[in-house]
């Protein structure tokens, strides 16, 4: 070897020394690259935006116009009980409009059009109301109370008593209401955000979860793993693509929520008792952890496949606690205060569900939000390992699928398992 | 400082209950280019993984100019598996520029640099499709792009040549051979023996786990007993009916020979003892008949493969 051929050698393979976390980054940056250019991502993240929007909007749309009980005076002495209605209406906050139809036939046909609620006429032996179906108990009482204040009224007229007065004295009492077991008002609204914060849960982890599971897959039955592994260690290749995955999904996440809170500022619609607020970074943070103790567990299953049809099979155990905490979400509303359920929310496959909807629900003391965090990191340790062995020994294995007795002994550091502590 | 280049040292590998490699170890120097040889499952691909790192040995060592080889070492190899392995929806020039930033050229060569090598390999016009659809000797390509983008000190191609067409064969065997020039050391295996003779001057003969031999094809070649090729000419009207039988009933019983084949038209091929009497051999020949053709032939790769499995 002459040393000219030597010197040319050393220079070869010139590089800029990247450190463990640079490499992580190049792979997480591919990650992301690739997710956006994919048009999936896209149409999952409107959909996830139209749906939140929707959520935020609809129910103010829905709620905050109750329509006014269209009611028709039909005759003179119908059309005299113009003020008492009105102000019987105003004192029991029902909201009525009164329209004078020419006829009784006129009325009856705006009845039939669904124009009016209900028509009355008055004479002398009574009054009568048409309506389509039924009339509502509230404008019944209504109609009643006017039609008794103009008869009282006509009496003391006829009496020539002095009307003013005593009139005055005739305007509806005022009813104060106490309630002895009084239900939150903020009740209603707090089920629904327990419910939406656990279903959202679910479904994002669930999908994120499969698009780690999807990669790996795909680099395992492309061999695209063995060039990797070759130049990276299998830990690295593993964190950068669940950072990937884990920056897309947040950046997702992050739209839908900015979304939700620019809807709900526009709607003024969603009376959201202002505590529930906090549940945005609490999702966020329990979401975060959620992701990254499922992800390693969907990376590892990716690896032992040897077709992507296998996928759905061998991720079916990850996914099952997932859907178990969904479910759990709707026994918490009977009992949110059991132990039971505290419990339940604390084991860390559950938590990621139940911490969120049980903080909707208003009924976590603050020390269980460290000691759940405690535990999820506890449980991600143990899950970067366990999981890491098995990728590392399978995402090369050829051949079919791995057994379970396979990934057990990988699990346990047995076989190709070396390949990890270089 | 050791030696410099690449050393392996006694490699072992056991998975599951069978023992792929027992005691492996070679070197290759800096410009120098190494086949591999060895049937399926003789442990030529568990070696090439160990040395790149993919499958980690129970015993055994790497070392590169002295020096355990360490991951940031292992960047500066190139590799080129047995099965191609690249992102199926990526854009080619995406691809490979993204390998090379793992290799660890920076951003701003990484694209230059890529753009160049698959312009070289003829898929200049080709960097914004996607891998899946190229053929498979194009493929191939990209592959072998991907290996050499960052110069690397060490290539090691996993049979490189198989299903390429014979112009993909010449340009492979040539981007090869500049490498070397270049100073990188290189370790290919195959099956085409015919190739790694012409491509290299040294084998490395790999079976059941053992190395069987190493060296020059000149001095693997001294190994082998002499082969002497022998042509006389017959009348032919004797072998018309009984084949060829007696075309070489001459050489049957030669002291110190003995025949290993025979060709109609290129005459018998003997395996001469050191020391075997060559005039009684051309004795033998001649009073058979005119002799067309008496000299020494050199075994080839699959002579000394034979007879090193046998």
């Amino acid at each position: 070897m002459s040393s000219e051929m030597r010197s040319s050698a050393s220079k070869r393979g010139a590089m800029t020394p990247a450190s463990g976390l640079a490499l992580i980054w190049l792979i997480a940056r591919r990650e992301i690259a690739e997710r956006l250019r994919g048009r999936l991502t896209r149409v999952i993240t409107v959909v996830m935006i139209v749906v939140v929007v929707a959520g935020v909007v609809l129910p103010g749309v829905i709620k905050s116009h109750p329509k006014p009980a269209r009611i028709g005076l039909v005759g003179q002495a119908a059309q005299a009980l113009t003020q008492p209605l009105t102000r019987a209406a105003a004192a029991s906050h029902i909201s009525v409009s009164l329209s004078a139809p020419a006829s009784a036939a006129a009325a009856h046909s705006r009845i039939d059009a669904k124009q009016l609620d209900a028509s009355l006429t008055v004479s002398a032996g009574g009054a009568r109301v048409e309506v389509r179906e039924t009339l509502a108990s509230n404008v019944r009482l209504l109609l009643q109370t006017a039609l008794n204040e103009t008869r009282i009224t006509g009496r003391l007229k006829a009496q020539k008593l002095p009307v003013g007065e005593v009139v005055a004295d005739l305007q509806p009492a005022h009813l104060q209401v106490v309630a002895l077991k009084p239900q939150s008002a903020e009740q209603g609204a707090r089920i629904t955000m327990a419910i939406f914060v656990a279903l959202l849960m679910y479904v994002t982890l669930a999908m994120y979860g499969m698009a780690v599971a999807g990669g790996v897959a795909q680099e395992k039955t492309s061999r695209t793993a063995e060039v990797l592994l070759a130049i990276v260690r299998p830990w690295q290749l593993m964190v950068g693509k669940v950072a990937g995955i884990g920056v897309t999904a947040l950046g997702q996440l992050a739209l839908t929520a900015v979304a939700g809170v620019v809807a709900n500022a526009f709607a003024h619609s969603a009376n959201l008792p202002s505590s529930l607020w906090a549940l945005f970074p609490a999702f966020l943070l329990y979401f975060l952890l959620g992701f990254v103790l499922y992800a390693f567990a969907f990376a590892a299953a990716g690896a032992v496949i040897s077709r992507q049809e296998e996928l759905q099979a061998v991720t079916l155990p990850i996914t099952m606690p997932l859907i178990i905490g969904y479910v759990m979400v709707f026994l918490a509303f009977g009992s949110p205060n059991a132990p039971w359920l505290k419990v339940l929310s604390w084991l860390p496959p559950l938590t990621a569900s139940l911490m969120p909807a049980r903080i909707a629900l208003g009924h976590v003391a603050i020390w269980e939000i460290p000691l759940t965090i405690v535990l999820m990191f506890g449980s991600i340790y143990a899950m970067v390992r366990l999981s890491s062995r098995v990728y590392a020994g399978a995402l090369i294995r050829g051949g079919g699928r791995l057994s379970r007795a396979e990934m057990l002994a990988l699990a346990r550091g047995r076989d190709g398992a070396e390949s990890l502590r270089r | 400082m050791g030696r410099a280049g690449l050393r392996l040292a006694g490699l072992q590998h056991r998975f599951g209950g069978l023992t792929v490699l027992d005691g492996v170890g070679f070197d290759i120097a800096p410009g120098e280019i190494v086949g591999l040889v060895g049937r399926n499952g003789a442990g030529k691909t568990t070696t090439m993984r160990i040395l790149m790192g993919i499958l980690t040995a129970q015993a055994g060592s790497v070392s590169w100019d002295g020096q355990a080889v360490d991951a940031t070492l292992r960047r500066r190899f190139g590799y080129m598996p047995e099965e191609r392995g690249l992102y199926p929806q990526m854009g080619l020039l995406e691809q490979v520029a993204y390998f090379a930033r793992l290799h660890g050229i920076a951003q701003r060569d990484a694209e230059g640099r890529a753009g160049d090598w698959l312009g070289r390999l003829g898929l200049g016009d080709r960097t914004d499709d996607h891998v899946d659809a190229l053929s498979h000797g194009n493929q191939q390509r990209v592959q072998l792009a991907v290996a050499l983008m960052h110069e690397p000190v060490l290539l090691v191609l996993d049979e490189p040549f198989a299903g390429l067409d014979p112009a993909a064969v010449d340009v492979l065997a040539e981007v090869i051979a500049q490498q070397a020039a270049a100073g990188a050391a290189v370790l290919f295996s195959s099956h085409q023996l015919e190739l790694v003779e012409r491509i290299c001057r040294r084998v490395v003969i790999i079976e059941r786990g053992h190395v069987l031999a190493d060296g020059t094809l000149v001095q693997l070649r001294e190994r082998l007993p002499a082969q002497l090729r022998v042509k006389v000419q017959t009348t032919g009207e004797m072998t018309a009916a009984g084949g060829g039988d007696a075309d070489y009933a001459w050489a049957d019983a030669l002291p110190g020979a003995r025949v290993s084949a025979y060709d109609p038209d290129l005459g018998v091929l003997l395996v001469v003892e050191p020391g075997a009497d060559l005039q009684a051999i051309l004795h033998a020949a001649q009073a058979a008949g005119p002799v067309e053709h008496f000299g020494f032939e050199s075994a080839g790769l699959i002579d000394l493969y034979r007879d090193l499995i046998a």
